[in-house]
């Protein structure tokens, strides 16, 4: 018998937890989602800090410095456009509070083809500097440019392509546990998007007009 | 061990849900960025004045998203993913800060010395 | 936008051509005759004994969390013998190639190994041992035992635990198969760059490394976020934070680390994927690339990873030296402090690696006293430890053996590193194989900790005792051979030797290496009783089986559940009512696994899906390493189209009713994890039916 340090449990003391809950899964599912987006957060922490690095004037190598490529009222119009897909998905919530599909399925839609703008602007945007020949092996200034405002970018596209797949399950199978909580996943996800719109905007497109 | 029957609606992720809210965090967004965009079209502040400014609403804008759109506080359903969060911001600022002030440092001491430094983006 | 590579290329195998395999290579050839023959008698008795069936309704389809746990465990295995022979060759080289006067085999001008291929030995041995064998091993052990000890009926997200294993094994298989296809690396585990740059890597063996560690790093990413979860969301009524066993607090801090640092891993390696497909100018020497930051980069994900690694360790010996001395955690509370600290001081450290590359006095200055302030929670530990064991009534079982290994090896790794925190000292010693010996002490620590942690939970895991006789000659002679190799290793790095050397030009440095050589043969000696220990253990289980609680005076909630498990873990949820929650309950006199009154369980259907993402994900790895686009392009749209497609598929679950549960509990035979004749059925099985 080992030496006791703590106290023995009473007779009275119940030992079992019978019919125990399971944890509940939509708050499982969204802190687990939550906790993956923190993991996304480093992956921008990450090339924030490559490009706190790379934003020199000898990373540019002779080209295009960060001021020759970033356009802020450009850059506004596309922070506005995300900003409202972000506040249409929102309001997708405000219907999902009131059990409405018809509303969710609308503030779908119009957060899609918001996302759908932002990235078409954004694409334009890349086209017209990889014509004038500011392409991202240029230098490694453009390098991470590019590559921290596509990172952003490629999430959009998962995230439309997710909200496109919640349209045709909130049609198909109305508000299961499952849809819920995928539902408030792809909130986090879409919010989540706009906070990092706010660092690149901030950062990379006011900060690299100001030089 | 009896499955979950509960209505996912009734859930407090779900009924966190506030117009009002999702309008001002939308508002609150939207502006601290138009004043951001004001700040540097007028371009009359030094740089390093310059980059607080715009970091501090940015800093704002995000504030209001977690509050406002996230709805993020210290009650049970939310309690954990304000914590991570908090957790995880002084990881930005070690991951990004350290970096930037070992290459500011590294810059003068090695072969890029005859560039000029003007603040390394931080 | 794609880099023109120069060599051949056709659309339908990429880069892939046949004089890419290696047979004209001895030695490759000897390691693909060593692995027909390992494998061959498994396909063999698995053929014979009509298993194929079994290992995919009750492995490769599994969503227990214990089978999971097993498969990374063997994984982990398999690649540390795989790291051990890497280790054996890089010796035997430098052992063979010391002084100008040495002999030459093979085709090699010194040593038999030519130095691409020594390059690729130990840029192998690295990236296999620390990525693919000890964090894997201990993610299989905080797979298993988490759930257990907060007494939960599995993981949070079982499926996503099965992606992960998946993740992690296609990445272990992209490893594997660069032996007999292509290269691997050799540029170093960590990949030192420009040298992974394309223009002097042209081949495929950074590719390799590069998609190996990307793949198995999402799989621990996703891994961390799911024992996170389970343990702030599953644990047991009562199982209060400061209740909580010291090996779950462990988990915690390790997975809070393996979340937030292995996405910059991710970063650093695309950044560099980026220059090696797409052209662009990261880390490149030139046109405005920084090399160095790819360097700062990895070590922001390094130094955590020495954490994420060292921290579970730690956390068995917690389990450990409590249960076999008898007495509780001395100083838990404190424990739990240190813990939680180191995995915080992991984030402002990792310039230590790097000192040399000339930052500025001030940066090393703070890096410095950062890393010796890890010293401190270390400290404490091993005081508590030595506490813990202080007037306990001590049992040297092969359990203990190992921790009180590990405690001794942690001293030693410790104050050297203490040593190299010092930038005064880390200039002269930098790049030596002082600093090499350091680290292999930490690691070992690690490999300690995983051994106890194999002694003592095999028999919570299988029902059955790993024989103690062959137990403790393995571990005395791997303990013997740790002094020989690493007490001369330290000794030739203060002698001046420089790591990574293929040749050396010291003749006097022959005596030592002989010595090292002689540690590497007690290796073999150890390695030769583990197989050993493993077989005697099977072919004597009957004898060796025994009850719920194997060693008598364990003291965490695992114990209390039959042994071998049964797949629903807790027949009922037992509710937690301090901290030590069994040995308080064998103290009251209330061993009883069960309370008699039995409820239904609902658990998830086994599923092949994660098993199928796992193998595209093999395939994207493989795609992209040869560049064979449309390999790597259709496993990207298959996986995004089975995610989406499971998604659409409603899972209720497979449930076991409280009849069922009484048989079982009442009959132990049917709950055995290798004997499993009731498990969740395959949900994909259905829709054959």
């Amino acid at each position: 018998m080992s030496r006791t340090a703590h106290r023995l449990i009473g007779p009275e003391e119940p030992l079992w937890a019978p019919h125990h809950p399971e944890a509940d899964p939509v708050s499982l599912h969204t802190l687990g989602f939550w906790l993956y987006m923190m993991s996304d957060a480093l992956i921008f922490a990450a090339l924030f800090a490559a490009y706190a690095v790379l934003d020199h004037p000898y990373n540019a190598a002779g080209g295009p410095q960060i001021s020759d490529v970033v356009h802020p009222v450009a850059a506004f119009i596309q922070t506005v456009i995300i900003f409202t897909s972000v506040f249409a998905y929102s309001l997708a919530m405000v219907g999902l509070k009131a059990g409405n599909r018809a509303f969710v399925i609308g503030g779908l839609v119009a957060a899609v083809l918001l996302g759908a703008a932002f990235l078409g602007l954004e694409l334009r945007d890349f086209a017209v500097l990889i014509a004038e020949g500011a392409t991202p092996d240029r230098s490694g200034l453009l390098s991470v440019f590019f590559v921290l405002v596509a990172t952003h970018g490629i999430h959009m596209v998962f995230g439309i392509l997710w909200m496109l797949v919640m349209i045709v399950q909130v049609a198909m199978k109305g508000f299961t546990t499952a849809v819920v909580t995928r539902l408030l996943n792809l909130r986090i996800f879409w919010m989540f998007q706009a906070s990092i719109w706010v660092c690149v905007f901030v950062f990379v497109y006011l900060n690299g007009a100001y030089r | 061990m009896s499955l979950h029957r509960a209505d996912p609606l009734d859930h407090p992720d779900v009924r966190n849900a506030s117009g009002i809210a999702f309008v001002a965090g939308y508002a609150a967004s939207v502006g601290l960025m138009a004043i951001a965009l004001m700040v540097t079209l007028r371009h009359e502040m030094s740089y390093v004045r310059f980059v607080i400014a715009v970091a501090i609403l940015g800093g704002l804008a995000l504030l209001a998203q977690a509050v406002l759109m996230f709805r993020l506080d210290l009650s049970g359903g939310q309690r954990w993913k304000t914590i991570s969060l908090l957790l995880v911001v002084p990881l930005f600022v070690l991951s990004i800060g350290l970096t930037g002030w070992m290459f500011h440092t590294l810059y003068p001491r090695t072969m890029l010395d005859f560039m000029q430094v003007q603040g390394s983006g931080m | 936008m794609l880099v023109h590579l120069q060599g051949a290329w056709n659309p339908w195998l990429g880069r892939l051509t046949l004089s890419q395999i290696p047979y004209h290579s001895p030695i490759v050839l000897g390691a693909f005759a060593f692995a027909l023959l390992a494998a061959a008698p498994i396909v063999g008795l698995m053929t014979y004994y009509q298993k194929w069936g079994y290992l995919i309704r009750e492995w490769i389809t599994t969503l227990d969390h214990k089978k999971i746990g097993v498969m990374y465990i063997i994984i982990g295995l398999v690649m540390l013998l795989r790291g051990f022979i890497d280790g054996i060759m890089i010796r035997t080289q430098q052992l063979l190639a010391d002084g100008p006067r040495s002999a030459a085999h093979l085709q090699a001008v010194h040593g038999y190994l030519p130095p691409f291929h020594f390059d690729q030995i130990y840029s192998s041995h690295g990236t296999i041992m620390i990525i693919f064998a000890v964090t894997v091993v201990l993610t299989g052990f905080q797979n298993i035992i988490v759930p257990l000890q907060i007494g939960a009926r599995d993981m949070a997200f079982p499926y996503l635990n099965a992606v992960s294993l998946w993740l992690t094994a296609a990445g272990a298989a992209l490893v594997m198969i660069s032996l007999f296809i292509g290269d691997f690396s050799h540029a170093g585990w960590v990949g030192i760059v420009p040298l992974t740059e394309l223009p002097y890597s042209p081949g495929v063996g950074v590719d390799y490394w590069d998609w190996a560690l990307q793949l198995s790093s999402l799989g621990t990413t996703l891994g961390a976020l799911n024992l996170i979860t389970t343990i702030i969301m599953m644990r047991a009524p009562g199982m209060r934070w400061f209740r909580m066993p010291f090996f779950t607090w462990a988990t915690l801090s390790t997975q809070t680390i393996g979340l937030t640092a292995f996405p910059v891993l991710g970063v650093a390696l695309a950044l560099l994927s980026c220059d090696r497909y797409l052209g662009t100018h990261f880390y490149t020497a030139g046109l405005g690339g920084n090399l160095m930051l790819y360097t700062d980069l990895f070590w922001i994900w390094g130094h955590p990873e020495v954490y994420f690694i060292i921290l579970p360790a730690w956390g068995i010996m917690s389990e450990v030296i409590p249960t076999f001395s008898e007495k509780a955690l001395f100083g838990y509370t404190v424990m739990v402090a240190a813990t939680l600290s180191i995995a915080g001081l992991s984030w402002a450290v990792w310039l230590h690696h790097f000192f040399t590359m000339g930052a500025g006095p001030g940066v090393n200055l703070v890096f410095s006293v950062s890393t010796m302030l890890v010293g401190i929670p270390t400290g404490v530990k091993v005081f508590n430890w030595s506490l813990t064991l202080y007037r306990g009534r001590l049992r040297f079982e092969t359990p203990m053996l190992w921790a009180i290994g590990a405690l001794f090896l942690l001293l030693v790794g410790g104050l050297t590193g203490m040593m190299l925190a010092i930038p005064a000292i880390n200039y002269t010693v930098h790049n030596s194989v002082f600093v090499v010996a350091h680290f292999h002490t930490m690691f070992l620590v690690s490999v300690f900790g995983i051994f106890a942690g194999l002694m003592y939970w095999f028999p919570k895991v299988f029902g059955f005792r790993l024989d103690e006789r062959s137990g403790r000659r393995f571990f005395t002679f791997f303990s013997l051979g740790t002094v020989f190799v690493f007490a001369a290793m330290y000794t030739l790095g203060l002698m001046g030797m420089t790591r990574r050397l293929d040749y050396l030009y010291n003749p006097h440095w022959q005596a030592l290496l002989i010595i090292q050589e002689f540690g590497i043969f007690l290796y073999c000696v150890s390695v030769f009783y583990f197989c050993k220990m493993i077989y005697v253990s099977i072919r004597d289980r009957a004898k060796e089986a025994h009850g719920q609680d194997v060693w008598r005076t364990s003291r965490t909630l695992e114990w209390m559940t039959l042994t071998p498990v049964p797949f629903y873990n807790f027949a009922v949820i037992p509710v937690v009512h301090g901290r030590d929650a069994w040995a308080m309950r064998r103290d009251s006199g209330l061993t009883a696994t069960s309370p008699g009154d039995y409820e239904d369980i609902n658990l998830p259907n086994n599923t092949i899906v994660p098993a199928m993402l796992g193998a595209l994900a093999f395939g994207f790895g493989f795609g992209m390493v040869w560049r064979i686009w449309w390999l790597a392009g259709l496993s990207l749209l298959g996986i995004i189209g089975l995610v989406i497609l499971r998604s659409f598929a409603d899972d209720r679950g497979f449930t076991l009713t409280a009849a069922t549960v009484r048989r079982m509990e009442r009959n132990h035979e049917d709950t055995g994890i290798v004997t499993d004749h009731i498990s969740p059925p395959v949900a994909e099985l259905a829709l054959f039916q």
